[in-house]
Order: C-alpha cells, then structure tokens, then sequence
C-alpha cells in the first residue's frame, strides 16, 4: 500500500497502479480518453494531465514541477504529492476540450453515443461553451470497415482504443492508424476488414461516436433504457452482461467487468446471440393434452395438476419408472427446485442430465495466445450451467444418469413418466432421439422454449423462458457461482420458470433467486457465499 | 586564430566518397587510436570535450552515454540521418561528401557505448545519400572496419542502413526507434528513455550525423582541442547552413562564435543578400526555432544566446533568410502548413492546434485575416504547450514558436495588412478555404 495526497487528501492506494488509477478508484473523475484499463498505455490524449511535486533541481526543496505530467502514466510512489483542481490542470483539460471538439461534427442529435458519449460528459464538465474556429471543418469519412461496427471518422478523437485493442486482445491485427495530423484516421487494411469474433468490443471501447454497432444503429436512445445484469448464456464461461431493454425488448448486450471472467470483454457470438429470445415461434401458455383434445390450461391449476397426476402415476407404476431430464440452460435454482420435487413425488427417480451442445475447440485471445498471456476465452461448450446442474444432480443422489443412458433405457421402456427439460436457444432434439422416446411415457412433461418434436405427444407443455426474462445463478467452467438478474418479462402468457417451479415445489408466494439459495444452502453450502457475493463494479470506463 | 574546417575538410576532395582518398587524407587513425583505450577513456574523453548534440536539442552526447545501464548485456547505436527541418543540409553534405567520417564516428561512439549493432537512419528522400553510405559501409567491411573484431581489437560492430518512410517525426529518437522497428512513427512516452530501453526494447543511443563526424576529430585531436573552439558552452565546430535570397547559400564550417548577421553577410558565409534585396527576418535554426527581426541579427549563434531572443534554441543552425518583399503572411502560412501535415497525430494539442493554426494563417494568406486572429493564434500556440511542453515529444513546441515569434516581432505588418483587406472578404474566403 502506498500512501499518496491529492488535491490535499492523504489517499492509500494499491502498490504498481498509476496515479489515474488510484484517483478513480478513490473517487476522483479525472477524464480520460485513451487511457483504458485493459489496455497498453499510450499518454497521447493529454487530457489526465496533473501537477506533482518534485524536488527541486537546484534547492532540492518539494516544489510543483513546472511541467504537466500525464497521471495515466506515472506510478505512484508513497508520499507522492499530486494536484488535479489546480488552475492549470483545469486550464488544460478546457483547452484539450476545444481541440477535441474543433472539427468535431456536433451530430449528437442522431449519433446513437448521445447520452453515453465521454465527449458531450466532458465538454459539460470541462469545456467551453463554443468553438472559437471560424473555419470549415476537417470532415473526415465515413467508413465501412467490416461486418459488425461501422465508423464515422469525422467524430474519432484518435484515442487508439480500437487499434490496440486488435492488437493487444483479439490479436488480429486489423486496425491502425492512417494519415497523419488532423487528417489521422483509423482505418483497415485493404481487402482485410475488420472481422474477428470479439470485433463488437471496439465499439464498447469507443469514448465517444466513432465505431458504432451496425446491428444497434438508430436503434435507441441510450438513455431509454432500463438495463439489468445479467450472465451471458452462450457458452460456459458465464461472462457478466448488462442487458439494455425498454418496454421488454431487449436491444443490445453489453460487457461488464468482471475480472474473475471476462475483464471488460464479450464475444460477438454471445453479444449477438440473444435475437432468439423475441422469436414469434417461441411456446406460449402451458397446454394439457388428454387424447386429442387440447385444453390450455390457468397457471393456477399448474401445481395442483401435476402433483396430483404424478402422485397417481408413482401410486400406479411404482416410483422407479419416474425420470426427469434437466437442461444446462436452467438455473441452479430451478434444477434444484425441479429436482426436489421429482424427487418428492418419487425418491426413485431417475434424474438425468440433458446434452450439452460442444463445439470443436476453445477459442482464446490473443490469437494464438497460451497460458498467462490469455486475455479473453471463448468455451467451446455452449451451454452457461453444466457444471451447476451437475452439482445439483450430486447433491440430490439417488439414480443420476448421463442422457444417453437416459434415452438408452427409456427406450427400453423403462420410465412410463419423464418430465424433460429444453430452453436451447438451438433445436436441440435429434430427430432420432426424439423417435426413440416417442409413445414411451404415459405421463410426459415438456417443458422448452420453442417446439420439439416430443410437443406433439406430451400431456403437459410448458413453455420455458429465456435467461433475459429469469433470474438464477449460473455455474460457469471454472466452478464460479454467478447471480443474474431478469431483465424482461416473459411474453404474454407465458411465466418465469422460476416461479412455477416454486410453487410446484411447494412452496408459496413470489419466486427469488436468493431465496431458493437460501433454502439450497443447507445442503449446498457454496451457494451461501453466493448470497452474500458483492455487487460487482459497473462496466469500467 | 583562423578557423580552420575539419568536418567539411573532405568536401570538394577528388573521390572523397572512397576509403581510399579518406585514409590518405588521415582518415581511420582516430579509430585505430581509439582502439587502444578503454570504452570508459573514450566517455570520459568525449564528455570532456562537451560535445553537445548537434540534431537540435544539444544535449551532451557523452552525458547520454552515461544513462547506458552499467550491467547491459547488449546495446544498440542509432545513427539519425533524418534530417527533415525545412531549411537544413547539412548533414546530406557530411553523408553525401565524407561518408567515411561518420561511419568512423559511428564506431567510435559504437566502442565507447559497447554497442553491436549501428543503424543508420536516413530519411527516405535521400536516394543517392543511401548508395553512397552502403557503397562505403561495404568499403568499411571489406577494410575490417565493421564486422567481427575490428582491426584485431575484438570489438565488433556491424552497420545497417534503415530507410524512413517520409516522416519529420521520426527525427524525433523514440519516433525514429519505432520506425526502425516497422511501426508508425509515433514517439514513444518517456520513461523509460532510450538508454535503457530503447530500440527492440535494448539499451539505445541514438545519436545525430554530425554530432558522430566530430568524434574522430575529437579522438585525434583531444578534448582540449575542441574544447579551445567557441564558448565554453558550445564548444567545438559547428555546421552552418544558408538559404533564402543571399549571394552564397550552402554549407559552411565555423565556431559557435559567429552571429547570424555575419552568417548572412560575411563574404565568406552567406556573401549577404542577392541583388541589393533587404532582410525582412531570418529564421535561424531551421523552421522550428523561430523568427529573427533585421534589428535581432546580432544573436550568437550558439547553444546559449537563442533564448535571449525569444527563441527555443539553436536548433539545426540552419537559417533561412526572408526578403521584404515576402509577405509575413506567406512565411506564416509556410511554417503552419509545414506543421499541421508534420505533425503525427498522437497528441490531442499537436495534432488540432497545428492543424488550426494553418487553416488561420491560410485563411490570413487569402486575405481573410481577422483582427483578432493574430491573438487567437499565439493563444493556441500557448495552449498547445510552450517549453515545458503538454505533448509526449518536443515537435509541439517547435511547431509553436516560430508562430508565437512570427505574430508578436511582425504584428504591425500582419494588422495592417488585415486592415487593408477589402470589406466582406473574410466572409467570402471562409466559404472558399479548405
């Protein structure tokens, strides 16, 4: 710990950061625009400059150095002695703020940045009111530089971000800097665009208008929303996520940081994953079947229904003919509270766990990149709770089998009840499978997100959300217990999983995340510190 | 005492370019002699003759050295050959005449900082200057002057020559570093320095063209030598370069103690101006420095005396000079436009400040110059940062002075030429520029 004073207050500061650092992290807002702290340190915007005490070259006496100093840059040393409310400093961030605004469109009224745009924050707080140039602007172009972000030059304040960020996290290469001066343009190589699978990244990295998401734009004001964390569920890393929503759509996803997970990044595939969740063809309403006749039934009767069918089909068939399949998409709360209750009607049962949709390889970042120097990993499994269902299913003991052992012995006849969980974002039931387990449940409960091929023939349909409308926790590959929130509601018709399988659990009243871990936590006890987890830092400007 | 030439001694000489002639003429002996001291003797030597440096800054090169880290395993010699100050050549006439004297140079400042590779930095625009130098670098291998244990002293040294991309910044040493390493020439932040972690992340020394042509005069000659040339302050011999309308615009030889008057008008200098033209003002170290008043020209051109004069140095010596009949609006327009297509773009200051002073001082070269525009101007000057400066590397600060000294010394002229301009033109220029 190294002690240090600024602007006359005794601060205590972690040893190897710099002086930015450690005045932001004590509260102080010092602007800043390529300082980033993902990333390498580059000193050129100019705009962090402070003064600091140095000895004298001749007395040897503490005085002010006559020159500014970059705070991005300079380490802290106990007893260090530095100043941002001085006259000059204010004097440079003003001036600064001139330069940056010069040639500067002043199209906020139809930038999608407006009201998240460091150059409107800081030109509020540290500049001046009008541009004192007379002169035509420098208009520098508009550019498509690949698939994903799009970039309008003339509004770049060339904090190079974007460009290191290619070079130091996605290792890809494909942005620099082109021209010089004012004329200066980040730009791509030709025939080489800007297209890699963390590419959304730089957009978030973007301090002001220039790189913008093609898939966002003139989408949103950003001040519409009413954003939720969240955990990304596209594959097993389970990186923090803020989801921006209004009105219940959901209309981007972005980073938070996380420095256990993902530090301040997320890949394009989970960014841009979540379009599934507004589909029309999602199941809607629980439905009874009873021969052909189809009856939609009050969520109501729900619990009621399904204890009282269980309870005879156990009374009927004996209790080891009762299995159910849990899904890696579902929250540990809900794997739990599914469990208990099947287990409750039939202590039995089988319990099984659902496929995990794999792909070939990890993908890490940097490119190529091994060991320590990974900054950024994409799991090649792509399901956020395998690891959580799979705790859930140890802890709940009893006969637990893999799925194809599941789909082997139901084809054998041997459960005449199976209540089969699905939520995939993808169709996840292989035709074959799905004629393997046709006609050999009397009681069957399907429980999925969009339609599968077993629909047809359940007794009860229920439909599942996605994780942007539940609230959970998450497990992720590395054994990480991870709190998300719900950021919409469900559509019409349609209830949080959470809650019906509260209440078909037997339990009463509202469903909560935090009071299922509560009540896990007797036999689980990681899920108490999960409890009492702090809240983690806001996505780290 | 007369001053006799030793840097340009060559120049003029029949086959001056070859080994051959610059060995019968001496050349060599200093770094025969240097071989036989100690690396530490040829620091101490050099620090005693305070050879500053002669790129613009005027740092001591033996001081630089001396920032070397004592436990290095592996060093590296830049040799700056990037000559890019708008009125400046002098070292194109030390690689283009005497290419021998600064590849003995560089070995010497190679020995005395241990390094084992040199790199010869030249601008790009110095086609023929390259084949000349690597015509001598060749000769220089063949001789056993570079390469392995050089002449049995078993120190080697090998010389590569790296050409820029057309960049005033790489002049800059960590700009002229990254260059050599492939990238945008982008000045690194400070520290680390270069002598500790420097090009390839090394220990580097980058040193200037004629600062290393004087280390064999000075290993010849000694300290004291050099020492007995010019002030104390600014010690040693010193080039000169002249251009602008006067009798004589070239290259010349002389001690620090000369003064930019006589530099323009001795006969053997200058020869002063071209048919009966009168001076207007004399930019005197290259663009970057500043501007001089007729009534100013007694400045020593030294190391020292600049700073009276509202100056930021001596820079490259290389005084420019400007006839009355110029308008001071054109010769703005020139540093300003030099400036904003100069600058790297790196830092906020720079980058917009050089670029909106050009479009004043271009918008005051078509007439449409407003009253207060001259104010504007040295304001903007000011808050791109004036020694000490707000950038990572000095350019911002060369970039502002000759504006700052050409508004104040010529601000008469600049209002009464702004006073003259016929009603409504500034409004018509505004939409025509740019």
């Amino acid at each position: 710990m190294a002690k240090i004073t600024i602007d006359n207050k005794e601060v205590e500061c972690r040893d190897g950061i710099t002086v930015l650092q450690a005045a932001l992290e004590a509260g102080w807002d010092i602007p800043h625009y390529c300082y980033h702290p993902g990333l390498s340190i580059v000193a050129s915007c100019r705009l962090c400059l402070m003064e600091m005490q140095m000895p004298h070259p001749k007395t040897g006496e503490m005085d002010w150095a006559p020159k500014l100093l970059p705070s991005c840059q300079t380490p802290v040393k106990d007893g260090m002695v530095v100043r941002f409310n001085s006259e000059t400093v204010k004097k440079n961030q003003r001036d600064c703020m001139e330069f940056f605004l010069l040639n500067h469109p002043l199209d906020c009224p139809v930038c999608d940045q407006a009201g998240e745009c460091y150059l409107q924050d800081y030109s509020y707080r540290f500049g001046r009111a009008e541009s004192r140039m007379v002169d035509q602007k420098t208009v520098n172009p508009k550019k498509d530089i690949g698939p994903r972000p799009l970039l309008y030059s003339d509004r770049c304040v060339i904090c190079s971000r974007c460009v290191r960020f290619t070079r130091e996290i996605s290792g890809t290469f494909e942005l620099h800097v082109t021209q010089r001066g004012s004329r200066s343009e980040i730009d791509v190589f030709p025939g080489r665009p800007l297209d890699n699978p963390v590419q959304g990244n730089v957009v978030d990295i973007c301090p002001v208008g220039a790189l913008l998401d093609k898939d966002f734009l003139f989408k949103k004001r950003a001040w519409e929303f009413r954003p939720a964390n969240s955990i990304c569920p596209g594959c097993a890393r389970g990186c923090s996520i803020r989801i921006d929503q209004d009105e219940d759509v959901v209309y981007r996803l972005k980073p938070r940081y996380n420095p256990k997970v993902n530090d301040w990044w997320i890949c394009d595939e989970g960014r841009f994953g979540y379009k599934y969740i507004h589909d029309e063809s999602r199941v809607k309403g629980p439905i009874l079947r009873r021969g052909q006749s189809v009856t939609r039934l009050l969520w109501e009767e729900i619990p009621d229904i399904l204890r009282f069918r269980f309870q005879e089909h156990v009374e009927k068939h004996g209790g080891d003919k009762v299995a159910a399949v849990l899904s890696p998409f579902m929250a540990c709360e809900e794997a739990w509270l599914l469990g208990r209750f099947i287990r409750e009607m039939a202590p039995q049962a089988a319990l099984a766990m659902g496929p995990v949709p794999l792909e070939d390889e990890d993908q890490r970042f940097p490119v190529g990149a091994k060991g320590e120097a990974v900054k950024f990993e994409i799991s090649k499994e792509k399901c956020p709770n395998r690891r959580g269902v799979e705790a859930i299913l140890e802890q709940a003991g009893g006969t637990v089998l893999a799925f194809e052992d599941f789909i082997e012995k139901a084809g054998a006849d041997a459960f005449s009840a199976a209540w089969i969980v699905g939520g995939y974002p993808k169709p996840w039931l292989e035709k074959a499978v799905a004629k393997k387990l046709s006609g050999k449940s009397e009681l069957l409960v399907v429980q999925d997100i969009f339609p599968n091929d077993l629909m047809a023939e359940a007794t009860f349909v229920l439909p599942a959300c996605s994780w942007a409308e539940r609230e959970g926790c998450f497990m992720n590959i590395d054994g990480l217990i991870q709190p998300f929130d719900w950021a919409i509601h469900p559509p019409d018709g349609v209830k949080r999983d959470g809650q019906y399988l509260f209440e078909i659990a037997g339990y009463t009243g509202l469903y909560s995340g935090k009071r299922v871990r509560e009540l896990m936590a007797a036999t689980m006890p990681a899920f108490a510190e999960v409890l009492a987890a702090p809240q983690l830092a806001a996505h780290a400007h | 005492m007369a001053f006799e030439p030793v840097l340009l001694k060559n120049v003029g000489v029949e086959g001056s370019r070859t080994i051959r002639v610059y060995e019968s003429r001496g050349g060599y002996q200093a770094l025969r002699k240097t071989l036989k001291m100690t690396p530490d003797e040829v620091v101490e030597e050099v620090k005693k003759a305070n050879l500053r440096g002669r790129g613009g800054a005027g740092f001591p090169a033996g001081v630089k050295w001396g920032f070397l880290p004592k436990d290095r395993k592996r060093t590296l010699l830049c040799v700056n050959g990037d000559e890019s100050e708008p009125p400046t050549f002098s070292n194109r006439v030390l690689m283009e005449h005497d290419p021998h004297q600064l590849i003995e140079g560089s070995i010497i400042a190679g020995y005395a900082t241990q390094s084992q590779v040199a790199y010869i930095y030249l601008r790009v625009e110095f086609h023929e200057v390259f084949h000349i130098l690597q015509r001598a670098i060749d000769e220089a291998y063949a001789a056993g002057y570079l390469g392995r244990n050089i002449l049995g002293s078993g120190y080697s040294l090998d010389c590569y020559i790296h050409r820029g991309a057309g960049a005033y910044v790489c002049g800059e040493e960590t700009g002229l570093i990254e260059s050599i390493e492939g990238k945008r020439g982008w000045p690194r932040i400070k520290p680390p320095f270069p002598a500790v972690e420097g090009l390839f992340r090394l220990p580097t020394v980058v040193n200037n063209v004629e600062t290393l042509s004087n280390l064999p005069h000075i290993m010849e000659r000694g300290a004291d030598w050099f020492t007995s040339i010019g002030p104390p302050h600014s010690t040693g011999p010193k080039l000169f370069c002249v251009s602008g309308p006067v009798k004589r615009p070239g290259c010349y030889e002389e001690a620090m103690t000369i003064t930019c008057r006589e530099l323009v008008e001795r006969a053997d200098l200058g020869g002063g101006m071209l048919d009966g033209r009168k001076i207007k003002g004399v930019l005197p170290g290259g663009v970057s420095m500043g501007i001089l008043t007729p009534d100013e020209l007694d400045m020593k051109m030294d190391f020292a005396d600049p700073a009276n004069y509202g100056l930021l140095g001596l820079g490259t010596a290389a005084a420019v000079v400007i006839d009355q009949g110029t308008d001071i609006r054109s010769v703005l327009r020139n540093v300003t436009h030099f400036f904003a297509t100069e600058s790297c773009g790196q830092c906020t200051q720079c980058r917009e400040g050089t670029a909106w002073m050009d479009k004043v001082a271009h918008r005051m070269e078509r007439q449409g110059g407003r009253h207060e525009d001259a104010d504007l101007l040295l304001e903007t000057a000011r808050n791109m940062g004036m020694m000490p400066g707000l950038s990572i590397c000095g350019l911002s600060d060369g970039a502002t002075y000759p504006i700052e000294t050409i508004v104040k010394k010529y601000r008469d002229e600049l209002e009464a030429a702004i006073a003259a301009q016929p009603e409504g033109r500034v409004q018509e220029v505004l939409q025509a520029v740019n």
